[in-house]
């Protein structure tokens, strides 16, 4: 009788309940020092993460550090001053790419600017101010050499490395910056100039630079899937409230839509084993961002990983597939630092199995 | 016979152990937990017997470490005295009032306050309300003394603050009602004795106050007594045209105006006896030298040191005051193991692992007693250090480690030195901590006694829990497993110290606690246990007491408390403080969020004695 009840009560069964440990376990804080963290990427043997913090005494800004896993060591890589961001490690290489500002004239004197406004005790929101001075470099870890790869005036940041590390795509607001803009465009620039943002790729050395997407609104965070065949992103609508993660193919074709979650979901992230994204979204309250995940395909609804108080986002998954990295402010305060804990991917499996379809909308 | 030689053969053969050193095996955190965590140390309360024997074992494992008793001592024990409470030793009060002289003797009647003279002294009586005086720097302007003389007076206050006063009212007045506030607003007034009665409205009408713990060796400069409402009455009918109660009722509104007045041929005669029980307590101090420390003074007590520290009392059977026990728990024997055998244990862990590797500095091993009675051991430490403060560069404390949930650890203290962002940050790569970190180095465990010092510290705390303070925090519920990730973690941290080149540079910071005038006192019981662990906005939940009001009122573990008749909550300070304006009885609205969900539901407060 017992087993007849039980057997009998599949079908109607709810959809699944799960709560952080089922996907989580060990949950560990990384980062410390600083006053915030956050975008921590995977060295390809998974024994570093290299991110960003505001670590720098006399810098108010990003730069940009490894943190060896075994030794708890974190070294600088990038130059010292200016803002800095999204890092990133060349496979079969000693080169880790990111984005700085470093080269404008100002950078010490906005430095300054900013320390002074935090030493007045005022507060403002969060922001990040896409500084059209920022261009990507890659750095040497043998030779401590710097090497410019982008030139173009407007913001170009937020790259990575295709598998094999001789890819970079990246994104960049240059559209902003190399025509004249019509009266309309030049107020959108001054209030939401990620409008202007599209995909770009390049190849390792910073040659044959080349748009892949070509919509209005903020194209951005791009990468590689594990195996190199598609390039998975976000794409947010034209006010920038709204974002969904797509894939095409690394020449920009067959673009295809994820998530259709009605929320603003980013930073997506392939598992290793190339069966699902993760990806961060606001769907449960406009600042309380979660990791979700969904199948490459994006046929079903997206899963719920976090359920901590505070931002989780940017997760990345460690190139063995067992661990994952992310930022949050779990912690408290508003500042996010960087995170690790032991992933489960077999429940992660699971639960999207299981998952409902997705409702068709678009 | 057999009994009798049993105790000879365990001698012999502790004996034989002592003598193997260093080739015995690390006693492991748990046998040190399930030892001073057992039956035999009857709750390790300072100054007794179980104290001295849980020092003894002490001392054999730190002797086993191979740790050294501290430079220019011959022993690893630092006693020290304190007062372990107080008791009436026989008041008495006689009114001699024009109709009928009437004395008291019974501590039914009257009750000297712990913090009172030795005296007796005689006087006409004055009634000053609440005996409430508001500073001016407060610009609140509300004084019971406004216009009375109480020059070589007694005078007659009522306990707690007006009734039925606004909430803003109670909320500033509570602050200034603590007894002692009160004694001294009277003694600064020429007051010969302050009488102080529970007014007919007030929680616990009518009784005397019961001889509350206090640690204060000194008194307070006056007489100082609470009398029963019958007395009072007594007092009051030398004043036919007014009642306690007509008199209470006036200033429950929180009118500032009401007057105080002398009662007419009337003298009362009060003489207080408190006799306050001495103690000795032991703290047990012992230390690795510094194989290679930079510099090379020859005197030992003159290298830098960092020590390690971890409170070893615990309540004893519970009696004095601080005990959580629920009815039918009292009187037990209160085990302590993760409150702080847990700390001891780690202390001892880290020390076995430091001993046998190369040292830059003294590694001192400290364990205290006195903490539970409020920080005792370590302040007597620093008030009467046996090395130079001057050259400890870094503490660290462990008090409560042994319970650790959801890979959660909490480091508290951080503000103290800037050294520790990266330190911590270093040691949890591997460790792998979720850890909770706090600035504040005001916690009430024996860190609070370095910052005072102005060493760099930090104190290390896995939460409280349902057992906290209770006959129930027992040996079997420690997580042995994470308690030696913990000794893992701060060994690391310890060598990383060690490491340094210079000193860690110390840092001041500010209480965050309103300073100054005493407090009212938590009254009421809600049965919340408040997890301390975490800077998040509200008062998280770790649990609530069973039966209590906060379980009838449906509240539970987890739950965050946002908001408490109509005050708001974000941090446990506040709480505390709605907590004190709240009344007994009467049903308060409390607001707290479950699971991210804001909720709302009613909780009565029951009276705390
Ligand atoms: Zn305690």
């Amino acid at each position: 009788m017992a087993v007849m009840c039980i057997f009998g009560q599949i079908p109607s069964a709810p959809p699944p309940q799960y709560k952080e440990s089922d996907f989580l376990t060990r949950v560990r804080r990384l980062t410390v020092e600083g006053k915030r963290a956050g975008e921590g990427y995977w060295s390809p043997d998974g024994q570093r993460i290299v991110f960003q913090s505001e670590r720098e005494p006399g810098n108010p800004f990003y730069q940009i550090y490894t943190l060896d896993l075994s030794t708890g060591e974190t070294a600088r890589v990038s130059p010292g001053i200016g803002k800095t961001t999204c890092p990133f490690f060349r496979p079969g290489s000693d080169e880790i790419l990111f984005a700085s500002t470093h080269a404008d004239p100002k950078s010490k004197e906005l430095q300054d600017e900013e320390l002074a406004f935090r030493a007045s005790g005022k507060e403002r929101r969060y922001s990040w101010d896409y500084d059209p001075e920022m261009d990507i470099y890659v750095y040497s870890q043998k030779t401590d050499a710097l090497k410019r790869l982008t030139t173009a005036r407007g913001y170009d940041a937020e790259g990575s490395y295709s598998p094999d590390g001789q890819w970079i795509v990246f994104s960049s607001m240059r559209n902003a910056y190399n025509r004249t803009l019509s009266a309309e465009e030049q107020k959108l620039l001054e209030v939401n100039p990620s409008y202007f943002a599209e995909i770009f790729i390049m190849h390792a050395d910073g040659s044959g630079q080349k748009q892949l997407t070509n919509t209005a609104g903020y194209d951005g965070g791009p990468f590689f899937t594990p195996d190199g065949s598609r390039i998975v992103w976000r794409r947010f609508d034209e006010k920038g409230l709204i974002a969904d993660v797509w894939t095409m193919k690394p020449d920009g074709s067959d673009q295809k839509r994820i998530t259709d979650f009605g929320s603003m979901s980013w930073a997506p992230y392939m598992h290793p084993s190339g069966e699902y994204i993760l990806f961060a979204s606001n769907k449960l309250g406009f600042e309380n961002f979660e990791i979700f995940m969904v199948d490459s395909q994006g046929t079903k609804e997206p899963v719920r990983v976090t359920y901590s108080d505070g931002f989780d986002g940017l997760p990345v998954p460690s190139p063995d597939g067992t661990r994952l990295a992310w930022t949050s402010s779990r912690s408290g305060g508003a500042a996010g630092q960087l995170f690790l804990a032991d992933w489960n991917h077999e429940k992660a499996l699971e639960a999207i199995r299981r998952a409902p379809l997705r409702k068709p909308k678009s | 016979m057999m009994m009798r030689r049993f105790p000879v053969v365990v001698a012999l053969a502790s004996a034989v152990v002592l003598h193997a050193g260093a080739q015995q095996a690390p006693t492991g955190t748990r046998a040190v937990v399930e030892a001073l965590a057992s039956e035999r140390f009857e709750g390790r309360l300072a100054g007794s017997n179980g104290e001295r024997m849980a020092g003894d074992y002490i001392a054999s494992q730190l002797a086993k470490i191979g740790a050294k008793p501290l430079p220019g001592r011959d022993g690893y024990f630092l006693p020290f005295d304190f007062t372990a409470g107080s008791r009436d030793g026989g008041s008495s009060l006689t009114v001699a009032s024009a109709l009928h002289p009437s004395a008291f003797k019974t501590t039914a009647d009257v009750q000297a306050l712990s913090f009172s003279d030795n005296a007796e002294v005689s006087g006409p009586v004055v009634f000053a309300g609440y005996g409430i005086v508001v500073p001016d720097s407060q610009n609140f302007g509300y004084d019971n003394y406004a216009g009375l003389d109480v020059k070589n007076k007694i005078v007659l206050v009522l306990r707690y603050f007006p009734e039925d006063a606004d909430q803003k009212t109670r909320a500033i007045l509570a602050r200034y009602a603590d007894l002692r506030y009160k004694a001294m607003a009277a003694r600064q007034r020429g007051a010969v004795a302050m009488l102080v009665v529970a007014g007919p409205h007030s929680p616990n009408a009518g009784d005397t106050i019961p001889m509350s713990f206090d640690t204060a060796l000194a008194g307070s400069g006056l007489v100082a007594a609470s009398i029963s409402g019958k007395v009072a009455g007594e007092i009051f009918s030398a004043a036919p045209e007014n009642t306690l109660d007509a008199a209470q009722k006036a200033l429950d509104s929180g009118n500032p105006h009401v007057p105080g007045f002398t009662f007419p041929n009337l003298t009362v005669t009060v003489r207080a006896d408190v006799v306050r029980e001495k103690q000795s307590g032991r703290n047990v101090a012992a230390y690795l030298p510094a194989t290679d420390a930079p510099g090379n003074s020859a005197d030992n007590a003159e290298k830098p040191w960092v020590v390690l520290g971890a409170h070893y009392d615990h309540l004893g059977r519970g009696a004095n005051g601080n005990s959580l026990a629920g009815k039918d728990e009292m009187g037990r024997v209160h085990f302590g193991a993760d409150d702080n055998a847990s700390g001891t244990a780690a202390v001892l862990a880290i020390g076995e692992e430091l001993s046998r590797q190369p040292r830059r500095r003294n590694v001192m091993l400290t364990l205290w007693s006195g903490e539970e009675f409020g920080l005792i051991g370590s302040s007597a430490f620093m008030a009467t250090p046996p090395i130079p403060t001057d050259r400890i560069e870094a503490y660290l404390n462990f008090d409560m480690v042994g319970r650790m949930q959801d890979n959660k650890l909490t480091v508290q203290a951080l503000g103290t030195s800037p050294v520790w962002a990266k330190i911590i940050e270093q040691a949890n790569v591997s460790a792998g901590f979720d850890l909770q970190l706090q600035q504040d180095p005001y916690q009430p465990t024996d860190v609070a006694s370095f910052n005072l010092a102005s060493v760099p510290c930090l104190t290390f705390f896995t939460g409280t829990h349902a057992d906290y303070h209770r006959p129930t925090d027992t040996a079997d519920k420690i997580d042995y497993a994470d308690l030696d990730r913990v000794v893992r973690f701060a060994a690391s941290i310890t060598r990383k110290l060690e490491d340094l080149d210079r000193a860690p540079q110390f840092t001041k910071v500010d209480q965050s606690l309103p300073s100054g005038a005493g407090r009212a006192g938590v009254r009421v019981f809600t049965g919340t246990i408040p997890d301390y662990s975490t800077e998040m906005k509200g008062l998280l939940l770790s649990g609530v007491i069973g039966g209590g009001p906060a379980e009838q009122a449906g509240l539970q573990k987890g739950d965050v408390i946002v908001e408490i008749a109509g005050q708001s909550i974000t941090n446990i300070y506040d709480y505390t403080f709605a907590l004190e304006l709240l009344k007994i009885g009467q049903p308060a609205k409390v607001v707290y969020l479950r699971n991210g969900q804001r909720k709302d539901t009613t909780l009565t407060p029951a009276a705390r004695k």
